[in-house]
């Protein structure tokens, strides 16, 4: 082994690892919006209060029976099972021929969404009682108050977990080679396979996939500071309601 | 007044140097997915075509201006010398289907004659190992030629052709290593040998008297990586991938045996033949085209594999 060796290899094989690492990388990304997405609808409908009485009553406990089913399923069966009783379940039992590509983002997403769903109840959960009760107080419906109170502070503090999600897809998409999904895994396997230089092979692939990893957490992180705003703000002091108002502290003669 | 002002364009600078950091690392993940989705496309197109379907089937055929049929053949397109993966097409490598890249070996030599005997246009699709026989039970693929023996078990869920190579059993063991000039099963009394999952090899470990038989590894590129990080002593494999691996690497050391000192296997096991779903009606066709196929010219095939191979090159 030898630095020459890797480069050489990588020189080769460059555009292997670049496709492998395209296609890893979409399957990350489809997966988690996609996950996210059933993720926040299944966590809004997990934290519903019970109704008293009525049909909503019996309706939303079928409904989270359901919701609570598909979350254990997906996120207590492996993903590489999941895959393969897609993939091949679906032609052999019910006649549906689904491409690799689509099979791998159905797979990727319903996991996702899975543990999303969690992560976004206990985003919801966290959230002040006092906010609901406020929001009652001025009159708001339960999905008022999620979509104007609750969601935009627990989506922002979700989203260190959802970064977490999105670094698990990368790396763990590499189990859908089993379905033929061309990722960087299954590339570098085709790779060492030809040339029956392992350690090589992996080197380069453990720095693709940390390359993409590290972009992808600095980005979140990037994302998450501009969510946050300013670390300190002024306060628009306007109780004279004049037209254009003043910031409180500060001389006029300064503007 | 200056201080304040030195230490805020250094603050603007850190600040600017990091948004250049952050855009690099952008641009450098977009080019990625850029890549990534350029294939996607080319995959979505290619597999319609393959996916017109050679039996009527009424699923998608969307693509009518094939003239000819396709014949669908599932492989790992990872396994050195039977098949494997390459960028050009150098060696009369096939394009793989949905990808920009070509798989060569005897495989897909062996294939492109079954095909011409056919008259259909051969069509390569990549699949794991383990994926194999799933893809032709769920009709994905046609016919499965990736080096695949016809045991009884798996003659259970699919049909073979008849046989179109037959190879020897043999251990590859680290060169120089304390099993380096073993010529009997005996002489790997006490040693730690293991084989790819799912496969004959495996089981024929227990023939080794006072063996330590190591758990069964998923690939081939598996057990390369443990016998030269040594954690184990040789593994199990046939004459044609013992060869590629002795000669791509030096370290490793072929251990073949004469008749009597070797692996007892049935028939079943070291032939190689195409796998086909349960009464597909190709079997009479291909064994046609395989008939065609001399031993001598198998063993050609073979050599000339090995030595088109990319690791010998």
């Amino acid at each position: 082994m030898s630095f020459a060796l890797v480069v050489d290899i990588f020189i080769d094989n460059w555009q292997m690892f670049l496709r492998g690492a395209g296609i890893t990388l979409l399957v990350a990304i489809v997966g988690t919006i996609i996950g996210s997405i059933i993720g926040l609808v299944i966590g809004v409908i997990r934290t519903i209060p019970e109704p008293e009485k009525g049909i909503k009553r019996p309706l939303l406990k079928v409904v989270n029976m359901f919701v609570g089913a598909y979350i254990e399923v997906f996120r207590g069966t492996p993903m590489m099972v999941q895959a393969m009783v897609i993939y091949y379940g679906s032609a052999i039992a019910l006649g549906i021929q689904m491409e690799i590509l689509e099979a791998a983002f159905l797979v990727i997403s319903i996991n996702t969404g899975a543990y999303m769903a969690e992560i976004v109840r206990g985003g919801i959960i966290s959230i002040d009682k006092g906010q609901y009760e406020a929001a009652e107080a001025i009159g708001m419906t339960h999905l008022q108050t999620m979509v104007n109170v609750v969601l935009p502070q627990a989506i922002r503090n979700i989203l260190p977990a959802t970064g977490n999600e999105f670094i698990i897809n990368i790396k763990d998409s590499s189990v859908l080679s089993v379905i033929g999904l061309t990722e960087l895994f299954y590339q570098s396997k085709s790779v060492s396979g030809a040339n029956y230089k392992y350690f090589e092979v992996f080197l380069i692939t453990s720095v693709i996939y940390l390359i993409m990893t590290i972009s992808v957490t600095k980005i979140l992180r990037y994302v998450e500071r501009r969510m946050d705003g300013a670390e300190n703000y002024d306060i628009l002091g306007n109780q004279m309601q004049v037209e254009t108002p003043k910031i409180v502290g500060q001389d006029q003669k300064d503007q | 007044m200056r201080i304040i002002f030195i230490k805020s364009t250094k603050k603007g600078i850190m600040k600017l140097k990091r948004k250049l950091l952050l855009m690099i690392m952008a641009t450098l993940l977009i080019a990625t997915l850029a890549v990534g989705c350029g294939n996607t496309t080319d995959n979505g197109n290619n597999t319609n075509a393959s996916d017109n379907p050679p039996v009527a089937n009424g699923d998608n055929n969307q693509a009518p201006s094939e003239p000819k049929e396709v014949f669908r053949v599932g492989m790992e397109a990872g396994y050195a010398p039977f098949n494997w993966t390459q960028i050009g097409d150098a060696n009369g490598a096939i394009k793989i289907d949905g990808s920009p890249e070509y798989a060569g070996g005897y495989d897909v030599e062996i294939a492109k004659r079954i095909a011409e005997g056919l008259g259909r246009e051969l069509v390569i699709v990549k699949t794991d190992w383990d994926g194999l026989v799933p893809s032709l039970q769920a009709n994905k693929i046609d016919a499965i030629i990736a080096g695949m023996s016809p045991t009884a078990k798996r003659k259970e869920s699919i049909d073979f052709s008849d046989n179109y190579y037959k190879s020897d059993l043999v251990i590859v063991v680290k060169k120089g290593g304390k099993y380096d000039g073993a010529t009997s099963l005996k002489d790997f009394n006490g040693s730690k040998v293991t084989a790819q999952l799912n496969t004959f090899h495996y089981t024929v470990i227990d023939q080794i008297e006072g063996v330590n038989k190591q758990s069964a590894m998923d690939s081939f590129p598996a057990m390369r990586v443990a016998l030269e990080a040594g954690m184990i002593d040789g593994y199990v494999s046939e004459r044609p991938e013992g060869v590629s691996a002795e000669t791509a690497n030096a370290n490793f050391k072929l251990i073949e045996f004469a008749p009597a000192d070797g692996f007892i296997t049935e028939d079943e096991d070291t032939a190689i033949a195409v796998g086909l779903a349960k009464g597909s009606d190709l079997a009479g066709p291909i064994n046609d085209a395989l008939a065609g196929i001399s031993l001598d010219e198998q063993k050609q095939i073979m050599d000339k594999a090995i030595e088109n191979q990319p690791a010998a090159q």
